[in-house]
């Protein structure tokens, strides 16, 4: 326990130097972000107000996906290049300690891509309706965020060896993250239009992507071993 | 006679006792059960729409199984069972798809809608798509068969997220009306023919199964003798 730990601990602070040294790696998808919801501002124009929280909701989380699936995608590339996966068969690492690294790596990733997206997207397509920043909808899209990266780091990890990974990595995860983009974009607007609590929504949206965040989360941690045994 | 020439005579035989099922089940559905009081003649595709859908389902069941034994077992056989289950499924699911839609027009007025039944199901269509170009783009080999299950996995759990969507989400589709609490809606007549066309879809579904799996093994075998 102690030696997964350690092994945890290394990996991450690892991976962290390595998105240090190359901000272009978190700076991209985010810079994406921002475009996406710039070309959302203009394709949307005028917008009646009572059309504003089903579309800023929308908008917003659909721009979250896109960019996190360019994030996530990257996430095995420094280990692909140190050539880690062959180094595995000298010295195996606890497959727990390296999906946790990943998984608390794309997590940070992602809030700092999901963060500055909600206030981009308040700036930029919210006119007038109610605010996107508020705490309901920042734990609503952190508990999404919780589902998506365990996902994004075991797709990530399928799309190793496969040869058409540019294509098959969103073919995959769009699908597979259907259940939670619907939950997410329905409660933070069921928060928007009627102010439902976190209490009430816990029994609909935010229950919904809470289980299916553990679905994912175990699913991921069970299989990743599996998935990193060298042929 | 050799053992593959038995084994095609069974398999053709299964597979005539299959599709006549499926015949007896259809035309006891056009000719001999009652027209709906509400959709008159309309519903009656529901004995092709809701066995496809109920196959496309149980594939998805079939493809966790054959994934599990592939993870668990070590069996690279498990592995292309899996693979014709996810076959088998896409079909059921495409034609739950053009049967819904065809449904669609008549009660709704619309050829397709964005309903949560719907795109779930559309959702599933693309899953298994893409399981199925996922392990064409892998060398053959036991990481391929590794990485494939827990795709299967994964594909499995989006199913119960489908069959639970009615209830959850606003929607057009009709709530469930075969299982539910307090007995079926149906008229027994009616769920009696639709359970003889269910039971034909899951066998003509076995058919296809065995007969696509016996094929994936020859093609191994192929590979395998040829360098």
């Amino acid at each position: 326990m102690k030696r997964t730990f350690i092994q945890f601990q290394s990996l991450l602070q690892h991976s962290l130097m390595v998105e240090k040294a190359n901000p272009e790696r978190w700076l991209s998808p985010l810079l994406f972000a921002i475009t996406v919801l710039l070309l959302f501002a203009f394709a949307f124009g005028q917008v009646e107000p009572q059309f504003i929280p089903q579309l800023l909701t929308a908008a917003t989380y659909l721009t979250v996906f896109f960019s996190l699936q360019i994030a996530f995608s990257r996430i095995l590339e420094p280990d692909t290049q140190d050539r880690v996966f062959e180094q595995l068969r000298s010295y195996p690492l606890s497959p727990i300690a390296w999906f946790l690294s990943k998984y608390v790596l794309v997590f940070l990733l992602g809030t700092s891509i999901l963060l500055p997206t909600l206030i981009f997207a308040n700036l930029f397509l919210n006119e007038g309706g109610p605010s996107l920043l508020s705490v309901p909808i920042f734990v609503i899209a952190w508990v999404a965020l919780f589902g998506l990266c365990a996902l994004g780091v075991l797709l990530s990890t399928m799309m190793l060896r496969s040869q058409a990974k540019q294509i098959l990595y969103p073919l995959l995860y769009f699908p597979l993250t259907a259940p939670v983009l619907i939950a997410a974009v329905e409660g933070s607007r069921a928060h928007m239009v009627s102010g439902a609590s976190l209490q009430n929504l816990m029994s609909n949206w935010l229950g919904l992507l809470v289980i299916s965040g553990i679905i994912y989360f175990t699913l991921s941690l069970l299989l990743f071993g599996e998935l990193i045994k060298p042929e | 006679m050799s053992d593959t020439v038995q084994h095609d005579r069974r398999h053709t035989l299964f597979g005539i006792l299959c599709f006549l099922l499926l015949a007896v089940g259809w035309l006891w559905a056009l000719r001999f059960t009652p027209s709906d009081e509400h959709q008159g003649e309309v519903y009656r595709i529901i004995y092709v729409h809701v066995p496809s859908a109920f196959t496309a389902f149980s594939s998805a069941g079939i493809l966790c199984l054959f994934s599990l034994w592939t993870l668990l077992g070590r069996n690279s056989t498990a592995g292309l069972w899996a693979k014709a289950a996810a076959e088998v499924g896409l079909i059921f699911t495409l034609i739950t798809l053009a049967t819904g839609s065809i449904w669609g027009r008549p009660t709704w007025g619309v050829w397709w809608t964005w309903d949560a039944r719907l795109t779930t199901t559309f959702v599933l269509a693309l899953l298994y798509a893409g399981y199925l170009i996922f392990y064409s783009s892998m060398a053959p080999g036991s990481q391929r068969d590794r990485v494939a299950a827990a795709l299967g996995i994964i594909i499995a759990i989006n199913v119960p997220i489908i069959y639970k969507s009615v209830t959850w989400w606003r929607t057009l589709h009709q709530p469930p009306s075969i299982v539910r609490e307090g007995g079926s809606t149906m008229a027994p007549e009616m769920l009696a023919t639709l359970l003889l066309c269910l039971v034909s879809s899951l066998c003509v579904a076995a058919w296809m199964l065995v007969l696509r799996a016996y094929n994936l093994k020859l093609q191994q075998k192929l590979e395998q003798l040829v360098p």
